[in-house]
């Protein structure tokens, strides 16, 4: 019987998932800056550079730092097991997928084939070695919940999206694309956004609400089928799309039907939620439901108009529907992080949760990247507010960032003053 | 009767009730929430007892395992009295602020500990006691809180 979830020596250490959690809010700042630097009309189409740019600063350097940075905390708790050598997968993995997203911004930005070459090799030993580490622990699980089945089910997918954008960007880095470049493509961003990082955040949901909010649980069928039913979805809209393209839009239908369901099912259990205290985290899961909601109309209906509004689309499931649950994500696991360790290092005047992040500071943040989405949607049909809205996503990111830095400063003073330590340096006035 | 695994896993749920209940309470009106929180306090530390004093001993017993998953779970039975007992001191001096603050630590550190237990701990200790399953939910059942 293998106990490692069961013991704090064994828990990954902090600096594991905190160098994730840190990195991923540059990102979103760099990608902010990239439009301020970009053309508003190159924007609109989903295949231009600065839009394939943009969009995976934000999708590799925030989301999956995000969801990887977690999944590394969430794997002893949830499931009961950890990843072997973590410290060594989580170090070589992190230096790999920075340099790698780096070298992909950059390389495409400014079309220097090397640098190409380089991302899609790091790239790929980056999510490789992580996504392999974590399916290769699960080996250990002694009793499969619904929420591990759907973690094992969003790494097999994110298996395939890396071979694929390993792939598609040694096609940028040589110059050369093949016929199914384009197909490749789009089967890389759709399994991305819906069979990864879909797949999981309803599989985690299954257990974060009724754990935190104290909400009723997910039904039965819920959890037993709906992953398993997303699954199939997006494999028919593959097979359609490479053998009868013209009725991919019934598997869309299908996929978006089960997203915009789990988006109320959320939106309803927040509602009633035993637990009424309400914060920063839960106006993101509301946020979250709103957008995905929308996402999931917009994108079957933008098959009637010749997949004209993506990018509108992309906002509201990307941003609106994945960022705002990592964003709220955030704000739980870091303070609760550095209460953890501190706590079993035998500290025992350690600040609570909320004197370590500022909720009027975390209140601005989620309005300015509320207000940076909405300016966003609305830019691509009025370019006027594109400058405006990533002056407010930066803000919004900067905000973000400071929020959690503030968490991991009282860490590492903590530890340096050691136990009696004065929090009035931190407390800050807004 | 239900299994140890049923039983516990049900109480970690009327807990979480009771701790949505005090949360409310508070919100509501600190100074008139320390019924609530006690009833909290004394059903988790119900709780805390009824592992520490009867299930985990049968537990380590049955395995030999005195060191291992049941120290570490005696651990955050410790972690977690602290910070209700911080919550009382709040409740006491009036200060929602630190109250709140000692609750969502409490909240996420209780329901890690919740998972853990009844995604490995429980099971196992369904596995080694089932055949004594009856007499130690009886026995928890029937525990005098110390």
């Amino acid at each position: 019987m293998d106990f490692d979830g069961l013991s704090v020596d064994q828990a990954p250490p902090i600096s594991a998932p905190l160098r994730f959690f840190l990195t991923a809010p540059l990102f979103a700042v760099l990608a902010g800056i990239l439009i301020l630097f970009s053309d508003a009309a190159a924007l609109i189409s989903r295949h231009s550079m600065e839009a394939i740019v943009i969009t995976h600063a934000i999708t590799i350097g925030f989301l999956s730092f995000v969801m990887f940075g977690a999944l590394t905390q969430m794997l002893p708790v949830l499931a009961g097991v950890k990843i072997a050598k973590v410290d060594l997968v989580y170090k070589i993995s992190y230096i790999f997928l920075l340099t790698g997203t780096l070298c992909m911004i950059f390389g495409l930005w400014f079309n220097m084939s090397i640098l190409l070459l380089g991302a899609s090799a790091l790239l790929g030993g980056g999510f490789l070695l992580i996504i392999i580490s974590m399916l290769a622990a699960f080996k250990n699980v002694i009793n499969f919940t619904a929420s591990i089945r759907a973690m094992i089910t969003g790494l097999v997918f994110a298996l395939f999206i890396t071979l694929m954008g390993v792939h598609l960007l040694a096609s940028h880095g040589i110059g050369r694309f093949s016929d199914s470049h384009l197909l490749f493509a789009n089967i890389h961003s759709v399994w991305a956004i819906f069979g990864f990082a879909g797949v999981l955040i309803i599989g985690v949901a299954f257990h974060i609400l009724p754990m935190f909010y104290v909400a009723p649980k997910f039904k039965r069928f819920c959890k037993q089928r709906v992953v398993w039913l997303i699954s199939t979805g997006l494999l028919l809209w593959l097979a359609l799309n490479i053998f009868f393209d013209s009725y991919a839009v019934a598997a869309k239908i299908w996929i978006a039907t089960f997203f915009w369901a789990f988006a109320t099912t959320v939106y309803m259990k927040l509602s009633a939620r035993r637990r009424k205290v309400s914060d920063v985290t839960i106006w993101y899961w509301r946020s979250a439901a709103v957008f995905m909601t929308l996402g999931a109309f917009s994108w079957v209906i933008n098959d009637f108009f010749n997949a004209e509004y993506i990018v509108v689309v992309s906002i509201f499931i990307g941003g609106g529907f994945i960022f705002s649950i990592m964003s709220g994500m955030l704000y739980k696991i870091v303070p609760f992080l550095v209460w953890f360790h501190l706590n079993a290092k035998g500290y025992m005047s350690i600040p609570t949760m909320n004197d370590m992040v500022n909720k009027k500071l975390a209140t601005t943040q989620f309005v300015l990247f509320i207000v940076s989405l909405i300016g966003f949607s609305i830019s691509f049909f009025v370019p006027y507010f594109l400058e405006i809205s990533a002056f407010v996503f930066i803000a919004s990111m900067l905000i973000l960032e400071y929020n959690i830095v503030i968490a991991v400063l009282i860490y590492l003073k903590t530890i340096k003053t050691k136990p009696d330590f004065d929090m009035s340096m931190f407390t800050m006035k807004v | 009767m239900s299994t140890i695994k049923e039983y516990l896993a049900a109480d970690h749920g009327r807990c979480d009730e009771l701790f949505a209940a005090m949360e409310d309470a508070v919100a509501n009106s600190i100074e008139s929430a320390k019924a609530s929180f006690e009833e909290f306090a004394h059903e988790t530390e119900r709780h805390f007892q009824m592992e520490e004093r009867v299930m985990f001993l049968e537990f380590e017993q049955k395995t030999g395992m005195t060191q291992g998953p049941t120290a570490m779970m005696r651990h955050e039975h410790t972690q977690m009295r602290g910070l209700i007992s911080d919550m009382g001191k709040a409740i006491e001096a009036k200060d929602k602020d630190k109250f709140f603050g000692s609750s969502e630590t409490l909240m996420i550190l209780m329901q890690q500990h919740n998972m853990k237990e009844e995604q490995m701990l429980y099971t196992m200790a369904q596995q080694h006691l089932s055949a004594e399953s009856d007499r130690i939910v009886e026995m928890m059942r029937s525990m005098i809180v110390q």
